[in-house]
């Protein structure tokens, strides 16, 4: 029975991708900071520094590819995502928005390019980081705005609820604001990041391991491929929303924050 | 405005069940362990989705 479910010839089991394929030596050395995530975190750097100082550095009037790429990225922040959420104090969050949207999408493409392929997002604590600056930014605009008191009195007590009534809600308030909403946002992230490409080794490992084995296997195996390229548009789309939702969810925190209730 | 608040409304439904279930379900795990009983758990749980949906209610519900 157990020969039936071995697909190779050489005898050895199919190996199926898990967290451990994750967890990526150290380029060189022997330091845990020279992994492949850290490089491609500073290499979106300088991609996303790169491609927006040469979009923006000739700015004329009728702008040319380049110019009208970093132009269009711009200005869906900044309306879209800015002004149609924050309103009319946006304009103070526009760089912040644009940097983190731009920033997570890139890293997030990485997932699918050619010879990097790794979503560096996929890896926990870069959502994690990201997800405190968005904590410590939108409270930090409510306490501004609103004073320590009244900010925290707005979260913990909502209007036209009998006093005893509170004891049930305000921990559930208190939690949400405090706890639920940055681990969302991080696990969001990193969960949809890691079973995406998860999911590509799958089918494409899974493809190249059928390869390998009998001649019917070999047929079935490019329909296993014909899946992960399939599956490589899908998680292009997952992960350009992934990055929307981010910045998304990061609007909504601080217009929530700015306003006078809730 | 109008997406603003529904995109608002979606996300902060799904947050406070998440706490509810977690704080009040958090508590009645810990009586439970405390006083060596197995429903404080089930207690908390509804309680927590009952108190977070009534706090939906409350935000998004009434005018």
């Amino acid at each position: 029975m157990r020969s039936l479910f071995r697909l190779s010839g050489e005898g050895e089991g199919f190996v199926p991708p898990s967290s451990n394929d994750f967890e990526l030596p150290p380029v060189f050395g022997d330091n845990a900071f020279t992994t492949k995530p850290i490089f491609l975190v500073f290499l979106s750097v300088i991609l996303v520094s790169v491609f927006f100082l040469l979009s923006s550095r000739k700015a004329a009037v009728v702008p040319s590819k380049l110019q009208f790429a970093g132009e269009s990225i711009y200005s869906f922040v900044r309306n879209d995502l800015g002004r149609d959420i924050i309103g009319h104090e946006f304009m103070r969050f526009v760089p912040y928005l644009f940097t983190l949207f731009t920033f997570v999408l890139t890293n997030n493409i990485f997932g699918i390019v050619p010879f990097l392929q790794f979503p560096t997002m996929s890896r926990v604590s870069f959502p994690y980081v990201l997800a405190v600056f968005t904590f410590v930014v939108f409270h930090y605009v409510g306490i501004r705005k609103q004073g320590i008191v009244k900010y925290l009195k707005d979260i913990m007590f909502m209007p036209g609820v009998p006093k005893p009534v509170y004891v049930l809600l305000t921990p559930i308030e208190l939690a949400t604001f405090f706890l639920v909403r940055p681990l969302t946002l991080s696990l969001r992230l990193f969960a949809n990041m890691f079973a995406g490409h998860l999911l590509l080794l799958v089918f494409i490992l899974g493809g190249e391991h059928l390869f390998q084995g009998v001649l019917g296997l070999k047929l079935i195996s490019p329909f296993a491929f014909a899946f992960g390229i399939g599956l490589t548009f899908f998680e292009f789309m997952v992960q350009c929303l992934q990055a929307y939702i981010f910045t998304l969810l990061t609007a909504l925190y601080i217009a929530g924050a700015l306003a006078d209730e809730h | 405005m109008a997406m603003k608040d529904e995109g608002n409304a979606l996300w902060s439904i799904f947050g406070y069940l998440l706490s509810g279930m977690l704080f009040w379900g958090g508590v009645g795990y810990g009586l439970d362990k405390w006083l060596n009983q197995g429903y404080f758990l089930l207690i908390g749980l509804l309680l927590g989705i009952g108190a977070a949906i009534y706090l939906v209610w409350l935000r998004f519900g009434r005018d």
